[in-house]
């Protein structure tokens, strides 16, 4: 397959994961901590790099250690989650730059890192990134209500007898690999775009969770493969470019409330 | 290296006494601005505007060069404010919205320099800053919309401070809150703007977060916090300036000056948390030993 | 800067009246039909079940929700001049590790009146001394607001709501979760304002509080179910329209029960 079509495929995959698990994190009101992800497994991505393992590998180990210093600093009394999400963010991004500096000769243009690089995403980012979203399909199928349940109420979901826990976890370790498997099409900087916007826009658009759910994926299918067709007819970079169609979409949704929600009367 | 040597021996030379200049300003201003961001749990939104403002350095940039960037950067920092702050108080909230907002205005600036020939060179040096190359002009300019910010701060910090702890009742007593986030937003795009060039964009939020953050772990005292914010930004930046130097003249390794800088700041606030976390342990620790005795 | 508020004659027209007022958050009003008027130096209770319009009403008053119907006037005016009006909160949403003391927080109710760009002065903290003493929270003035408990940190934000000399005065539930102790300190400090002209409006589910503190009373489910002095207004037939669906205690002796005659 040519690399064009190769990215065509790609954007399609990393853009439904991004939205599905987006989903999850808008819902979940993680956003910010999905942004701190983003730019936090850079320094992983780029010991990866020098270390010549594979970039998703070292950005994943990266995103382990960032969850647990959340954590830690989430603990302290007086720093609360945001202070947390800004310390890592910066921190971790501080980090990587540091890193790549020490190595001006890095076999990866790590700047492609930063903004993505799509047309030269390979066979194995594509077949992880399906795999990852062939798992995140099946926990919204398999445990969705629950994670509906707890995300909505977490007191009532307590009180009922679960635990929070292996919900929180769950969802963690799913927005992890998305933002690892997300950062080859649209680099780190701009991954939350892909990750937020079509799940924004799925929200604004949809009333049941069930909707959001399979709204978010297809557009952000959508914001991909439009974004890679749109770069090349334009001749601008693709990251940037899918980060605006997702939006554009989002904006869109937000048009077609205001404006519709005057003439439509919305049934209970 | 002897250790007055490490810490003023490379400000003799006019680039490392302007750097110094540059960073003791923006300390100033980012501790001071950076308590109430932590106050009012803005970093978010910081790091929003970081990521807004881009554009408009951008086309500064492309326009105008290096001259052109101030301006430029001065503009889109102020709309991108006005912005995120009628956003984030509009019936769409969502930390969702203002992080698509703030990335598509990062998209624009990214494709905006794409434009140029030497796009990965100068894009590297807008996102991550060049600190040793500040031009004397740049830090009266620097020293300037520092002053401006840090005055629209002061001059307001006590109602900042009240609505950050009582939003309600602060609009129950008749103020209007629009006005001060706007002014607030106002201040912390200048800080974002005048610390990109020094910095660079993405490590700018590191200035404005880190202090504040550190000067709540040493203290709980509200009026205290400024100046402990303001003195540990400026000491962290100084050593991290100094090291800096230091590496390059003594071993010969060129660390960029911006990410020593944040990195030192990040040290210095692992160092306030393991030292909170352990006079925490002490305190709860001390009451059941008085009881066994 | 006076922080006593000046003597109110009886020819001074009421402290808060409303018309047929309704207040909406959106499309739809979620209070509507409200009349009655409060007198200087008067208490009335604003009584109902959850989700009754109690928080609305006061927040509507104070100008936080908007009236969409009917009209009101706060101490004669359309909206209140700054400084006249106090407001005493629900403490949920308040961050327990926010580094203020209670002497600070009380100092907060002082500026609207000092200005924008005015440091506090010798005037302001003598009268947030005298505040926190009639609260009887002096011993408490330098801890930091979130070490205090929840009794006592309602009395800081009161003693932060009369710190100006208010002429109206609107308590939002003020009496939920509070010990004995502190509610007596509470209703020994509303009797004083009351005393000095003050008008309170307070929001409450709890009969035998309102009846404590309060000459009227205005029953609110959704919207206006009566008003007027407490004896006439609290009839069974009144309470139980109020509370259709929660059984309420309304003296030692009867508990209404949805659906029962009170025995």
């Amino acid at each position: 397959m040519g690399f064009f079509e190769q990215a065509l495929l790609a954007a399609v995959v990393i853009g439904a994961l991004s939205g599905l698990v987006g989903a999850l994190v808008v819902l979940r009101r993680r956003t910010f901590f999905a942004q701190a992800l983003t730019h936090a497994t850079f320094p992983g991505a780029v010991g990866a790099a020098v270390l010549g393992l594979s970039i998703p590998l070292g950005a994943a180990v990266a995103s382990v250690a960032i969850v647990g210093i959340m954590a830690l600093i989430g603990r302290v009394g007086r720093q609360g989650s945001q202070v947390a999400s800004g310390i890592v963010l910066t921190a971790g991004f501080a980090l990587g730059v540091l890193v790549q500096a020490l190595n001006p000769t890095l076999p990866v243009q790590v700047d492609s890192f930063l903004v993505g690089s799509i047309l030269t995403v390979t066979n194995g980012d594509v077949l992880l990134a399906a795999g990852v979203l062939v798992v995140a399909v099946s926990v919204v199928v398999f445990l969705g209500k629950e994670i509906l349940f707890s995300t909505f109420d977490v007191d009532g979901f307590r009180a009922a007898g679960y635990r929070e826990w292996p919900i929180e976890l769950l969802s963690l370790a799913l927005i992890t690999a998305t933002v690892v498997t997300a950062m080859p099409a649209v680099g780190a900087i701009l991954a939350i775009a892909l990750i937020a916007a079509p799940a924004a826009a799925a929200r604004l658009l949809a009333s049941r969770a069930t909707q959001i759910v399979v709204a978010a994926p297809l557009i952000g299918s959508a914001s991909g493969v439009i974004g890679v067709l749109l770069s090349r007819a334009l001749d601008v970079p693709a990251g940037p470019a899918i980060a605006l169609t997702a939006a554009t979409f989002f904006l869109l949704a937000l048009g077609m409330r205001r404006f519709g929600a005057s003439r439509i009367r919305l049934r209970a | 290296m002897d250790l007055l040597g490490f810490l003023f021996d490379g400000f003799s030379l006019p680039f490392m006494a302007r750097a110094a200049a540059v960073l003791a300003a923006l300390s100033l201003v980012a501790g001071v601005v950076g308590v109430l961001v932590n106050l009012r749990g803005l970093e978010f939104i910081s790091d929003g505007l970081t990521h807004a403002v881009f554009p408009g350095i951008a086309v500064g940039f492309v326009w105008g060069g290096r001259e052109g960037l101030f301006l430029g950067a001065m503009v889109a920092a102020l709309v991108a404010a006005a912005a995120l702050t009628l956003i984030a108080r509009s019936a769409v909230p969502t930390d969702a919205a203002i992080a698509v907002v703030f990335t598509a205005m990062f998209s624009i600036g990214i494709i905006v320099v794409s434009r140029e020939t030497n796009y990965a060179g100068q894009l590297q040096q807008l996102l991550f800053g060049r600190l040793l190359t500040i031009s004397p002009a740049e830090v009266v300019q620097t020293i300037v919309i520092c002053g401006v910010a840090l005055l629209a701060v002061t001059l307001t910090a006590k109602e900042q401070v009240f609505r950050a702890f009582d939003n309600t009742g602060f609009d129950a007593a008749g103020y209007r809150p629009l006005l001060l986030d706007l002014l607030l937003n106002g201040a912390i795009a200048l800080v974002v703007v005048t610390a990109s060039s020094a910095v660079g964009t993405l490590l700018v939020l590191g200035l404005l977060i880190v202090p504040g953050a550190v000067a709540r772990l040493v203290t709980q005292r509200l009026w205290l916090l400024f100046p402990v914010a303001a003195v540990f930004s400026g000491v962290a930046a100084w050593l991290g300036l100094a090291f800096g130097f230091a590496a390059s003249v003594d071993l010969g390794i060129d660390l960029p000056s911006g990410a020593t800088v944040v990195l030192t700041l990040v040290s210095g606030y692992f160092v306030a948390l393991l030292a909170r976390l352990a006079v925490d342990r002490v305190r709860a620790g001390r009451p059941r030993s008085e009881v066994a005795s | 800067m006076s922080s006593n508020p000046s003597p109110v004659r009886p020819a001074d027209g009421p402290a808060l009246e409303l018309s047929a007022a309704s207040f909406s958050y959106g499309r739809e009003p979620v209070l509507d039909g409200v009349t009655f008027a409060l007198q200087p130096g008067e208490a009335v209770a604003v009584i109902g079940p959850n989700g009754s319009g109690k928080s609305t009403l006061l927040k509507g008053v104070l100008g936080l929700i908007p009236r969409v119907g009917g009209t009101a006037r706060v101490l004669g005016e359309a909206t209140a001049p700054a400084g006249a009006v106090g407001y005493v909160p629900q403490t949920e949403g308040l961050d327990p590790q926010f580094p203020v003391t209670l002497e600070q927080v009380v100092m907060m109710g002082r500026y609207r009146a000092l200005g924008w760009l005015r440091l506090p002065s010798r005037i302001d903290r003598e009268a947030v001394e005298r505040a926190l003493d009639a609260v009887g929270m002096t011993h408490r003035a330098k801890s930091r607001f979130g070490e205090l408990s929840g009794g006592q940190q309602k009395r800081g934000l009161m003693a932060r709501a009369v710190v100006s000399g208010p002429r109206l005065l609107l308590l939002d539930e003020p009496f939920n979760g509070l010990d004995q102790e502190n509610r007596d300190a509470l209703i020994g400090s509303l009797e004083r304002l009351k005393g000095r002209g003050v008008a309170v409006l307070v929001s409450t589910h709890d009969l035998e509080l309102a009846r404590a503190v309060c000459e009227k009373v205005l029953l609110l489910s959704g919207t206006q179910v009566a008003f007027g002095p407490r004896n006439e207004v609290l009839t069974l037939d009144n309470v139980q329209r109020t509370f259709r669906d929660v059984g309420v205690e309304m003296d030692e002796h009867t508990v209404v029960i949805p659906g029962h005659e009170g025995h």
